[in-house]
């Protein structure tokens, strides 16, 4: 878009390991289902390889807000503007687009009639067109990448959940998205399994990937999150960087929010 | 006549209860298929005409439909032969109860699925193709077998449209014989030869689609 004169650079590459350029713009974004205003005037903007950590109460918009970043929910007022992109009501391409934006989702998702390897590269060979030796390789690569490589030829329902939510990841990676979002990836897990989840995040944090994580794993947030964002009522309420977020909220909400979760 | 010379006299009409059988699955197949996609999809004025579509063969007695299509087409200039018909009536009659199994296996899957694979990247038609329709299939073939063994079983209606399939001939040797109650239970067990094997093979694939798998991610 020409208003950002470096988008570009967030338009190369698979990951960024240097910071710099807006991979998201989300400007006075609203949403309505119905009567009920589920998004209020949402101003957010996401640098290229920055980590954004998303808390707030169940019900706050948390969600909505990243599935409008793949336009899996559509904003009905303000823009989103995604690796330079903008997402308007019709949009063309928006497949393209969807590619460069991996998703993880609390239930996982996988695709149960296929095996591992297959749920990775279905969208390489139908949607990138790749060769399927290609594709396979790709999918051996990340699921590696992942820690469960050994688990290729079984099906979802043959692995736990911990492995499941590793294999949805490696799914995403294969695309090679320059952006991935997490809608609550390990709420599903039982907790002897969300260190696996929450280890493999914490690397791929750590090469660079720019990231937007709905979690309320509040050490993921202070270790690996460049900037927490609080959400209520469907309004970011608060957001600072973590070590501020967490001793020093401002706002009531935030404090009360914070309260409840520490117990 | 012993009971084995009416049983192969009453096959020498296999071959047409066959055929009606084979040509009225390959319209039962695409129609449950397209009829129930585009039942699921659609919105309006169109959905209400592709519901009208599928009760006219659903719901209409399948007996009326062979005579209407076999007696009054031909009003119109448009001469089908028996077996054309046959095959089409039946077909899409038992299509149109496919239809339903499909709209339903398509209706009863996890949003989650179709969003995972808009999420990748996928067109809406490639999710259709590649997600969801391999699980509706898997779910729904079970019905899909009982819904075969109903064709099979309804091909008995085109002796009345002179078509010498198996009913047909157990009514010329039953004339022949004066054998009512040995012909006509000897007509019983030739369809139940056909459809048990079938019935047996529909529940081997229940099985295996129990099994959270089996199904081939190829459509
Ligand atoms: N498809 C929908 N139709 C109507 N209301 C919805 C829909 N999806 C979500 N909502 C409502 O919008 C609000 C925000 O939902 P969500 O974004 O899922 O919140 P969170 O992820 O923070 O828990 C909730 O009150 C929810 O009930
Ligand atoms: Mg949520």
């Amino acid at each position: 878009m020409t208003s950002n004169p470096t988008d570009e650079q967030a338009g190369m590459g698979s990951i960024q390991t240097v910071r710099g350029g807006t991979a998201v713009s989300i400007e006075n974004v609203s949403k309505w289902y119905g009567n009920f205003q589920v998004l209020r005037d949402v101003n957010l903007h996401v640098a290229t390889g920055e980590r954004i950590v998303v808390c707030g109460p169940s019900g706050s918009g948390k969600s909505t807000l990243i599935r409008c970043v793949n336009q899996l929910e559509k904003h009905q007022r303000g823009r989103i503007v995604v690796n330079g992109t903008e997402l308007r009501p019709g949009t063309k391409g928006l497949p393209a687009i969807r590619r460069e934006v991996g998703m993880v989702f609390q239930q996982f998702n996988l695709f149960p009639h296929l095996n591992v390897i297959d749920n990775c590269t279905l969208a390489l060979v139908r949607a990138r067109k790749l060769a399927r030796n290609a594709a396979e390789a790709v999918a051996m690569e990340n699921l590696t990448r992942v820690r469960i490589p050994e688990q290729a030829k079984k099906f979802p329902a043959q692995l736990s959940g911990g492995q499941q939510q590793r294999v949805a990841i490696a799914r995403a990676l294969c695309m090679k998205p320059k952006i991935m979002l997490f809608d609550e990836p390990t709420s599903a897990l039982d907790p002897e399994m969300i260190k696996e989840v929450l280890d493999v995040m914490t690397r791929l944090a750590d090469e660079g990937m720019t990231m937007i994580c709905v979690t309320h794993e509040m050490g993921f947030a202070r270790e690996v999150a460049d900037r927490v964002i609080f959400m209520d009522g469907g309004e970011i309420v608060e957001q600072a960087n973590p070590a501020e977020f967490f001793s020093n909220p401002v706002q009531v909400r935030t404090r009360q929010f914070l309260s409840q979760l520490l117990h | 006549m012993t009971f084995l010379q009416i049983l192969l006299g009453i096959y020498e009409g296999f071959g047409i209860t066959a055929i009606v059988t084979v040509l009225g699955l390959l319209y039962a197949i695409p129609f449950a298929l397209l009829a129930g996609i585009l039942q699921h999809f659609s919105t309006g004025a169109a959905r209400w005409v592709v519901t009208a579509t599928i009760e006219f063969w659903r719901s209409s007695p399948v007996i009326v439909l062979l005579y209407a299509f076999y007696y009054s087409l031909p009003a119109f200039g448009i001469n089908l032969s028996a077996i054309s018909v046959g095959a089409m009536v039946l077909g899409l009659n038992i299509g149109g109860y496919g239809s339903q199994s499909v709209r339903a296996a398509l209706q009863t899957l996890n949003r989650g699925q179709r969003e995972a694979g808009l999420a990748l990247g996928l067109s809406r038609i490639e999710v259709l193709r590649f997600v969801e329709l391999p699980q509706a299939i898997a779910a729904m073939t079970p019905t899909f077998i009982n819904q075969a063994i109903q064709l099979i079983k309804g091909t008995s209606l085109v002796s009345l449209l002179t078509l010498t399939d198996m009913t047909f001939r157990a009514k010329e040797i039953a004339q022949l014989s004066y054998n009512p109650v040995g012909v006509y239970s000897g007509l019983l067990v030739a369809y139940l030869i056909i459809c048990y094997p079938v019935t047996i093979f529909g529940r081997r694939l229940e099985r295996s689609a129990a099994k959270g798998r089996g199904a081939s991610h190829e459509f």
